[in-house]
């Protein structure tokens, strides 16, 4: 019975982490840049659902312009602030926490300290195993499954998949062989902020909508990347279903230590790194440089 | 009097001829003599807290700038020193002078039980791996609460000195004293080693330098000043909470000393005492602060990614091309060699 | 000439000014003004300041003060620097006399370490640990002299309340569901303050009648007080079958918990401390599906806890369109302030602090007596706190109400405020534990 609870705990919580994870192992892996701001994109999003819901145009409507509002944002920022330091890591560090920064004040600033609320779309509960599971989060899992199905196809089945793992492989030559890399990675970038614009969308109406939510977040999805391997896609999805069940471990195995999810989630990547320095699906030390 | 020609003689040739040691040289004097003119002690007491976290934030520069060790968890070390001097004052009695260098030393072990394993941890992953660091240790802060209070923190510490100007002193002269000496590290062979790791570390083992150990002792003396900074500032505030552990504890050092310039020392001081009273004064319009601020960095990286220290320095001063000697902005020919510089 | 003409006329407006700056007094309002609970930190204290400054100010000797308020935004729920270089600001910079407020403890304590540096005195209105008096007004009262607590009552006591409250709601279980012994779960934030709570609670549970509540502890769960999620929790309790959940939340937690609980329909009824629950916008923040929390609270609509509250609720709702949370007694600590100045008829700290601790003031959470810790003191006729529901889309309050303070010594003592009504059972508690087999 514990184990069913844990099963579908952990699966319900594994959807968002891991649609978060992959945009953010996506921009790393094809990028190399390492965008702190990667969960503020999420949060903004939220907000958008938030806005475009609280002026009436219902649901659909408002993931597709909230989803192409922080799209827009987000380019705007990285073409601005990002590109032009992606070569120096810490200034990157910085540049896309002070970005986070600056979006979180902004949604401070528009909305005021009045947390944002999204009714859901899919009201009331559903029992499997015994567990209550809402219906809102069902549709947020299915979501990530087809937003994940989604890029793979993308990835593995169209041409721009191909310039894009080529580009990932190896810049240079994929320079040589034609594909314009900064054009591949601001494509890449795009799609990475959907992936987390959309994921803001989904859970918005599970979460009070407030403009210091990324933090939190963003620690996770580290996390979760680095488990996985860093640019590692297969890596982070399965770094973020990882963690998600050490979450969910660590609430019914160890009740009067639930305050520690995190502790332990920080814990087990440092496990694993000690034993696997490059993460599971990371490529070799060696490789990466 | 002898002695004193000396002095004079140094000061001419050493410090007068160039404009950014000049620069360095009035700025200490400031610090040093500003209680004279202004007893003010909120003034002061912005003054303590941006001193202790210039040492905080040199600490980052020595291990990340420096050793190109990017750590996104420093604040675990000053946590580490903030409540180790917390707990031997509160529950062994200890006095500040006692419980701020061992607080230090405890950070500097931290440091090499951090540094051990990352050992093997490169780049991006070494800076992802720490973030793990402070974040543990905040569990465990909750974990205890009898011991730790949890998150009311340890409270009622022994305040550093009777009073602000004393407390000042002590402040800005602890930092001066550890800039000196790490400054005084970075140019020596160990600081070029450091350099040369980050730069490429098999190169540097390929020569028979041993990189663990060097590595090893970045961490290390990046723990022991991050820890005093953190064991101060406990002292200071007269409190240790689990706020020293927060995530943006750990990002401030790199904020502040990518915003003044990385693997300099200087920058790193520019950064605090440039953005920290900046933090003061946008306290006028409390509701832009943050905005503000962040803009603010956005901006100064955008047009001068390698930090504002470097960018002010080259403006002030030349290198000459011919024996690398720097020369003030103003002089047309180099003061050792003679020869062109190019304007 | 001209120019003497216009030397002398700025010279009169700097008198001017200086004579009308020493005829008011300056309160710092410190808080986290881009929360909530600073926000009401102002609101509260700006209405008390405006009510003074209408009847005439304070009068000390002869002449009449204005009460002039400063914003002091302590930015403390994310820098305990920046908090204590806002106090210290507001002290030397901004020249303030007396300061009201605090939210985080962990930076209530510097803050007051730095006011008490000044003389200056603080009335805590906003944190609630104990140990922010006690072991310092006690131990060292020549230093800490100057801090006194306001709101809320202190953590001992909240806790106290929470277990009556949880007594009521066993009561209703017993005399409504016709469940003997009930299975009563703990939710309690990881934090100092619900440590010692947590533990009292446990053994209550389970220690037979009439002393303990004599029903069932079936777990304990500590969720971090930050977590945004809770769902496992949820599920985990209701594997374990209780009927009742004893929360302790103070931080934000309270809120993904209260959600979860009611979208979920999870068949156990909460009661205790939930903090976020004590907010106006409760519903709103759950979505709807907090209706039915219950918590120890401060204020409700229309309950009398002194004749005073249910003007000054009202007023505050008219006018800034929400209920008043606990830092919006400010509106007390303000008024009692104001009160205790013109009784020492002195500006001087020494002769003020006297003066509070021989007030007695009929405020509007309660009526303030300071005991020796210079803490509000608590119990039937001082300050009690309430327990409140969320009932048909408002919070109303179910405690006290036929309350026994002391059935021993005297067993005739009941205490109700006027405009409580009785416990409620979730609906769906009452579907699912109406059928089940016990």
């Amino acid at each position: 019975m514990i184990f069913a609870d844990i099963l579908i705990d952990g699966l319900v919580r594994s959807g968002v982490y891991a649609m978060l994870a992959l945009g953010f192992a996506l921009v790393f892996g094809v990028g190399r840049v390492l965008n702190l701001a990667h969960t503020a994109f999420f949060m903004v999003a939220s907000y958008g659902i938030f806005y475009f819901v609280g002026i009436g145009t219902g649901m659909p409507l408002a993931i597709v312009l909230s989803s192409i509002g922080v799209v827009a944002v987000g380019l705007l920022l990285y073409k601005l602030f990002l590109e032009s330091v992606r070569e120096m890591e810490a200034t990157v560090l910085i540049a896309s926490l002070a970005s986070a920064v600056l979006l979180q004040e902004l949604m401070l600033l528009f909305f005021g300290r009045q947390y944002g609320r999204v009714p859901e779309v899919f009201s009331g509960f559903t029992r499997i195993l015994g567990v209550r599971v809402g219906n809102q989060e069902l549709a947020t899992l299915a979501l990530a499954v087809l937003c994940l199905v989604g890029m793979w196809v993308l990835l593995s089945r169209t041409r721009l998949g191909l310039a894009i793992r080529t580009s990932a492989q190896d810049p240079e030559v994929a320079n040589l062989m034609g594909i314009n890399v900064s054009r591949v990675v601001q494509v890449v970038v795009a799609l990475g902020i959907l992936l987390a614009a959309l994921a803001g969308a989904a859970v918005a109406p599970l979460i009070t909508v407030e403009p210091h939510l990324w933090m939190d977040r963003l620690v996770i999805v580290l996390a979760a990347v680095v488990l996985g391997g860093l640019g590692s896609l297969k890596g982070s999805i399965l770094g973020a279903v990882i963690l998600a069940f050490a979450e969910a471990f660590v609430v019914f195995l160890l009740p009067g230590g639930s305050y520690l999810r995190t502790a332990v989630a920080m814990a087990i990547m440092l496990g694993v790194f000690l034993a696997r320095p490059e993460g599971l699906f990371g490529a070799g030390i060696e490789e990466e440089s | 009097m002898f002695r004193l020609r000396i002095l004079g003689r140094y000061l001419h040739s050493e410090i007068l001829v160039l404009p950014a040691r000049v620069l360095a040289l009035v700025f200490i004097a400031a610090l040093l003599v500003l209680p004279l003119f202004s007893g003010d002690s909120y003034l002061l007491m912005v003054l303590i807290l941006t001193a202790i976290f210039t040492m905080y934030a040199v600490s980052w520069d020595l291990l990340a700038g420096y050793a190109g060790q990017i750590s996104l968890g420093h604040a675990l070390f000053f946590g580490v020193g903030a409540y180790t001097a917390a707990l031997l004052n509160t529950k062994l009695g200890l006095s500040p002078a006692f419980g701020i260098p061992l607080g230090a030393v405890t950070a500097m072990t931290s440091g090499l039980l951090v540094g051990v394993p990352c050992l093997r941890l490169r780049r991006h992953y070494l800076a992802l791996a720490t973030l793990a660091f402070p974040l543990m240790l905040t569990g465990i802060v909750f974990a205890f609460p009898e011991f730790t209070g949890g998150e009311l923190g340890i409270y009622a510490i022994t305040r550093l000195a009777a009073t602000r100007v004393v407390e000042y002193y002590i402040a800005i002269g602890t930092m001066l004293l550890v800039v000196a000496l790490l400054w005084k590290l970075t140019t020596s062979r160990v600081g070029l080693i450091f350099h040369a790791i980050r730069e490429d570390e098999v190169v540097v083992r390929a020569l028979g330098i041993d990189t663990i150990r060097y590595k090893l002792l970045a961490f290390m003396v990046s723990g022991l000043v991050a820890g005093l900074s953190g064991a101060l500032y406990a002292h200071f505030l007269r409190t240790a909470g689990p706020s020293n552990l927060d995530l943006f504890m750990s990002f401030h050092p790199v904020i502040w000393t990518i915003f003044g310039g990385a693997a300099t020392i200087y920058g790193p001081v520019t950064g605090v005492f440039l953005l920290f009273p900046a933090l003061e004064y946008l306290r006028a319009v409390p509701e832009y602060r943050m905005l503000i601020f962040a803009l603010l960095i956005l901006l100064v990286l955008r047009l001068l990614p390698g930090g504002l220290a470097p960018w002010i320095r080259d403006r002030l001063e030349k290198q000459c091309p011919n024996c690398r000697m720097n020369n003030a902005f103003v002089r047309s020919t180099c003061r050792a060699c003679r020869s062109q510089l190019t304007p | 000439m001209k120019a003497i003409v216009r030397l002398v006329a700025v010279f009169l407006l700097v008198l001017g000014v200086i004579g009308c700056a020493q005829e008011s007094i300056r309160v710092g309002i410190v808080g986290p003004m881009g929360y909530m609970p600073g926000e009401q930190h102002w609101q509260g204290a700006l209405m008390a300041a405006e009510e003074i400054n209408e009847a005439g100010g304070i009068t000390i000797g002869d002449r009449a003060y204005r009460l002039e308020l400063v914003r002091v935004d302590s930015n403390e729920l994310h820098s305990v620097s920046d908090a204590v270089i806002a106090v210290e600001r507001a002290i030397t910079g901004q020249r303030v006399d007396f300061l009201v407020g605090g939210y985080r403890s962990e930076a209530v304590f510097p803050m007051t370490e730095v006011a008490v540096d000044h003389g200056k005195i603080f009335l805590i209105a906003g944190a609630a640990a104990d140990t922010l008096l006690k072991g310092r007004v006690d131990e060292d009262y020549d230093r800490y002299k100057y801090l006194f607590r306001v709101t809320p009552i202190r953590s001992t006591d909240l806790a106290r309340l929470s277990i009556l409250l949880l007594i009521d709601v066993v009561e209703t279980f017993r005399d409504q569901l016709g469940i003997d012994r009930p299975r009563v779960a703990v939710v309690a934030e990881r934090a100092e303050w619900a440590e010692e709570l947590v533990r009292r609670v446990e053994t209550l549970i389970s220690a037979p009648l009439p002393h303990g509540l004599g029903g069932e502890h079936v777990g304990t769960w500590r969720p971090s007080a930050l977590a945004s999620d809770v769902r496992g929790e949820l599920t985990a309790i209701e594997r374990a079958g209780a009927h009742i959940i004893y929360t302790a939340f103070s931080g934000p937690v309270g809120v993904p918990f209260g959600r979860e609980w009611g979208r979920l329909e999870i068949p156990a009824a909460t009661v205790g401390i939930n903090v976020q629950a004590q907010s106006g916008k409760w519903l709103e923040d759950t979505h709807g599906h907090g209706a039915y929390t219950a918590t120890a609270g401060i204020y409700a609509r229309d309950v009398a806890v002194t004749p005073a509250t249910v003007s000054f609720v009202e007023e505050f709702v008219e006018q800034f369109d929400e209920l008043p949370l606990y830092t919006a007694a400010t509106y007390d600590a303000v008024h009692i302030l104001a009160a205790a100045i013109a009784e020492a008829d002195s500006l001087l700290a020494d002769d003020i602090v006297s003066a509070l601790e021989d007030t007695d003031y009929p405020g509007t959470m309660a009526r303030f007596v300071f005991d020796d810790l210079h803490d509000l003191m608590w119990g039937p006729g001082y300050a009690t706190g309430l327990g409140v529901q969320w009932v048909d889309d408002r919070a109303q309050a179910f405690w006290p109400r036929g309350w026994h303070p002391d059935p021993v010594n005297f067993p005739d003592l009941t205490v109700t405020y006027p405009g409580t009504i009785p416990y409620q059972i979730p609906p769906w508690v009452v579907d699912h534990w109406g059928s089940v087999e016990q």
